[in-house]
């Protein structure tokens, strides 16, 4: 029989509050263990917490990005359970009325994953197992996330793989996350569960918690699929329950068996008042939005014309994309700057983070002005690639590089005489190319070419060129 | 009357290992706690009172913080409930 895969994801992202979410502590990674704590955020008695406004403003934009609605009226709830991660024994997360519900995420292929809820929450603490004990360090207690739950619309790994990278772009477009999820500020858990090819019904789901990689995460998607229709061939029940990637084998192992909600006894948190959201004040976030990298893709590939490939490269980082757009102004192919970034610039910077950082040493400034010498043919090519590596080498602007009389360009009449010059030095050329040798032209092309040091137009001095060879016999 | 199964899925939640004894012990404890609260529901009857639940919450909405950081608690400080801790953790022998 064929079996089709059924995936849900819930992704929590750690949101870039300067603060956690209830208390005033700094919101930090790597810090030294328990120095950002108080007895807010370490679940002390009597203590009471307060929402942080900059969370109900980054969960409203991300609502936004995703396509959700916003729900005007929300509040938080106690989720109980056990374990040291947690020192209250509940966790302050929204579960009857989460701020935003009913999004969507649209895949290139332009399916549309279906966002089922975003809620606020607040992050655990950090567990370190040592020796079989367990040490607790709380400043990751109270750090402030969104939950990002879709429907179990992902049918197979590539899917999902295409959805966390989306969602990884957009978190960082609008600012609110920087998704790193080898630090642990995107982790996400994966449904998975099967069903005959065709059918409605939905079989029994395992989940798998708190992936840390895109790569693995497919690949336990692939193994729990496979491993889901063995235990049905075989004629056995999938069990439901909660389960652990092991990287080393490509395997997963049973972590415990899935509570249900009703375990977590839910109730709203008395400690909290209601979050009430006037239409003006989300309708004002809506206007600040900066562009998404959806749209960005679309200018770049259908008004710039840059090949879907190389657009994605460009709008994947956000800053790569930033720089982009800001060296491109008044220019009147843009297709030049993508092609000096991912053709020079990439070249040296070749890990997914150091692109996500794009720290170089040219300016966005400074590479338009190249582009725009290139474009006035003042500059060719060959000669602006070797300036622009030397802007990135030095950090020094272009006019370091570039002389006056270079960006002047060619004057008309210089280029004449440089043509007349050429014609008259390369006889044999001109008489190959008489006779029908079309390469010959190169050559004459490159004596000009040598004698301006690479600033002319060739294109230019081509036209030139071939009029005058024809005007030799007029 | 609570049932053995929800005592024993209410203890595994909360991580608690029950003696027989402690179960037969603990059950009729639970059923006072649940019956004592269950007063609450004649209340309703006897004044007419509408259900509504966090009221206080729907009274004073949006009690926010704006995003500014306020030193933390000192390290010894945030530690001095469970003895100082250990290696500048909250520190918790082999549980499960």
């Amino acid at each position: 029989m064929n079996y089709e895969l059924v995936v849900g994801l819930e992704t929590h992202v750690e949101l870039l509050t300067k603060t956690k979410i209830f208390c005033s502590c700094k919101n930090s990674f790597g810090d030294e263990p328990n120095t950002n704590c108080c007895p807010v955020c370490i679940g002390l008695p009597g203590t009471l917490p307060k929402l942080n406004r900059e969370v109900v403003n980054f969960a409203i934009k991300a609502g936004l990005a995703l396509n959700c609605t916003i729900n005007l009226n929300s509040r938080m709830d106690r989720k109980n359970y056990v374990y040291p991660d947690l020192s209250k024994a509940y966790q302050i997360s929204q579960f009857y009325s989460p701020i935003c519900t009913n999004g969507y995420l649209e895949l290139s292929s332009g399916k549309k994953i279906r966002i089922h809820q975003i809620h606020m929450e607040e992050d655990a603490g950090k567990l370190v197992h040592k020796a079989g004990d367990v040490y607790v360090d709380y400043n990751r207690g109270g750090v402030p996330l969104l939950e990002i739950v879709t429907e179990p619309d992902i049918s197979s790994s590539e899917e999902a793989r295409e959805y966390i990278e989306k969602l990884q772009m957009i978190m960082r477009y609008i600012g609110v996350s920087d998704c790193k999820m080898q630090e642990g500020s995107m982790r996400c858990d994966v449904n998975v569960s099967i069903r005959p090819a065709g059918s409605r019904t939905f079989g029994t789901r395992t989940e798998i918690k708190n992936m840390n990689s895109v790569t693995f995460m497919t690949k336990a998607i692939d193994y729990e699929f496979k491993r889901h229709i063995a235990i049905i061939e075989s004629g056995e029940k999938v069990v439901q329950q909660t389960l652990r990637y092991i990287e080393e084998t490509n395997s997963t192992q049973s972590m415990r068996s899935k509570e249900d909600a009703q375990d977590y006894r839910y109730f709203p948190d008395p400690d909290l008042v209601n979050v009430s959201l006037e239409k003006s004040y989300v309708n004002r976030i809506q206007d600040e939005l900066p562009e998404l990298p959806e749209s960005r893709f679309k200018k770049y590939t259908e008004v710039f014309g840059i090949p879907e490939n190389d657009a994605m490269l460009i709008v994947k980082y956000k800053n790569v994309s930033d720089f982009f757009e800001q060296s491109s102004i008044n220019l009147k192919n843009p297709k030049m700057i993508s092609n000096f970034i991912i053709g020079q610039i990439f070249r040296n910077i070749e890990t997914e983070s150091d692109r996500e950082k794009f720290d170089i040493l040219t300016t966005p400034n400074q590479l338009n002005k190249l582009a725009i010498l290139i474009e006035e043919g003042k500059l060719n090519m060959n000669l602006a690639k070797k300036t622009l590596t030397k802007m990135l080498e030095t950090g020094k602007g272009i006019e370091e590089f570039v002389s006056e009389s270079d960006m002047k360009g060619l004057s008309d009449e210089e280029i004449e005489k440089l043509c007349d010059d050429a014609i008259k030095s390369n006889e044999s050329a001109v008489k190959d190319y008489l006779d029908g040798k079309e390469k010959a032209l190169k050559a004459i092309l490159g004596f000009v070419m040598r004698q301006t040091r690479g600033k002319g137009d060739p294109l230019k001095i081509e036209q030139k060129i071939i009029e005058k060879i024809n005007c030799l016999f007029v | 009357m609570i049932t053995r199964e929800e005592m024993e899925n209410i203890a595994n939640l909360s991580k608690l290992y029950l003696s027989e004894d402690d179960f037969e012990k603990m059950s009729k404890e639970m059923d006072g706690i649940i019956n004592f609260v269950n007063q609450i529901n004649t209340l309703n009857d006897q004044y007419n009172l509408e259900n509504n639940s966090n009221s206080n919450a729907d009274i004073n909405k949006n009690v926010l913080r704006e995003d500014e950081i306020v030193d933390s608690f000192p390290r010894n400080e945030i530690l001095k409930n469970v003895d100082g801790g250990k290696d500048g953790f909250f520190y918790v022998k082999k549980f499960m």
